[in-house]
């Protein structure tokens, strides 16, 4: 079974997320089983609801959104990454955070790591 | 196969594509994309070329290329991004030079 | 000699864990704390994992560093602490340190300075590999 677990670090205003992206879907309809999206460093600004990108300009939040709900791909933000954002503060509910993704810690991205037969950084 | 190099930084403002080479092994394949595409006119291209002789898998991702106006060379694939996953389970592991 | 005399090629031990390739210096940016956080945390899950200094990546391991001087919160005394996270495989790329004018002092120990070549063979022992 092709098994795949991406870890994104580039934020939605990045155009190299526009790739990570072309890739993750790329992944989805060639039938592969793409297990997570883990979101670091700046990767974790795609969950902040706040962020508005003006309208004639990629859309990799919504993008993101149709992946997930397509696909049910699981999207992960780290909390600990979030929260030096600004983005989530003491609860889980937090309305900042944007409820395509999953609150999660660095221990998802342990748990996708040993599960997934391959592992791509963008 | 073993490893798939995904080089994303221009090598005339980082190291990172210097720093691929350096571990770069003979059945490795290597996918510019992004500003990686830059580097099919860097000399660490031409002597990479010259040193490998045919035997790497070198490849760049067509539109990205095509969107920055560089020309390619016969020695480079062209490819797509479905390509690219691909070329993930052909090798054994993935690293990304960003 | 007949095929049952010939040696047969030993099969690679099969990869396995995660390979952290640091390629920053310490002190400008988070990328060396973010990959420690990882390190740590796959160490504290009895995941395999092993740290790579390449580039200036291997400013992260030189000795007689402080970071409080220019007010950074000092991560890499953290360094000391890998023995109880069970990292032991410490990787230093030696053309980095000689391009660099750096003697082989680190502020930890076990580092393993390694040729081109050994640093390349020790990353594929790895299943999977992120650099920061």
């Amino acid at each position: 079974m092709k098994t795949l677990a991406v870890v994104v670090t580039t934020s939605p205003y990045s155009h190299l997320t526009i790739t990570a992206l072309t890739y993750v879907e790329a992944a989805l309809v060639a039938g592969i089983n793409v297990i997570g999206v883990f979101f670091y460093q700046d990767g974790v600004m795609h969950a902040n609801e706040d962020i508005s990108i003006a309208s004639d300009e990629y859309q990799a939040i919504a993008h993101w959104q149709r992946l997930q709900q397509e696909y049910q791909l699981p999207l992960h933000v780290c909390i600990t990454a979030a929260e030096k954002r600004g983005i989530a503060c003491d609860s889980i509910d937090n309305e900042k955070i944007n409820q395509i993704f999953t609150v999660s810690g660095l221990g998802e991205l342990v748990e996708l790591t040993t599960k997934a037969s391959r592992l791509v950084q963008f | 196969m073993s490893t798939l190099h995904l080089v994303r930084q221009s090598a005339f403002a980082t190291n990172d594509f210097a720093q691929c080479l350096s571990v770069l092994d003979h059945q490795d394949s290597i996918v510019l994309m992004d500003d990686g595409c830059y580097n099919l006119k860097h000399s660490l291209m031409d002597s990479l070329i010259k040193r490998v002789d045919g035997t790497i898998n070198i490849n760049v991702i067509s539109s990205h290329a095509q969107a920055r106006a560089i020309e390619t060379l016969t020695e480079i694939n062209h490819i797509e991004m479905s390509d690219v996953v691909e070329l993930t389970f052909n090798h054994k592991k993935v690293i990304t030079w960003q | 000699m007949t095929s049952t005399n010939q040696i047969t090629t030993p099969d690679y031990p099969k990869e396995t864990g995660l390979a952290i390739i640091n390629s920053k210096a310490p002190f400008s940016s988070n990328h060396g704390k973010d990959a420690l956080d990882i390190a740590l945390i796959f160490g504290s899950f009895e995941q395999k994992v092993s740290l790579f200094f390449q580039g200036d990546g291997v400013y992260q391991l030189i000795a007689d560093q402080d970071g409080s001087l220019v007010s950074i919160k000092d991560y890499l005394k953290t360094f000391s602490a890998f023995e109880f996270y069970d990292i032991e495989d410490i990787y230093v790329c030696q053309q980095s340190l000689v391009n660099r004018q750096l003697e082989e002092v680190f502020h930890i120990d076990g580092v393993q300075v390694q040729t081109s070549s050994e640093f390349s063979a020790a990353l594929n022992a790895h299943q999977h590999v992120l650099r920061f």
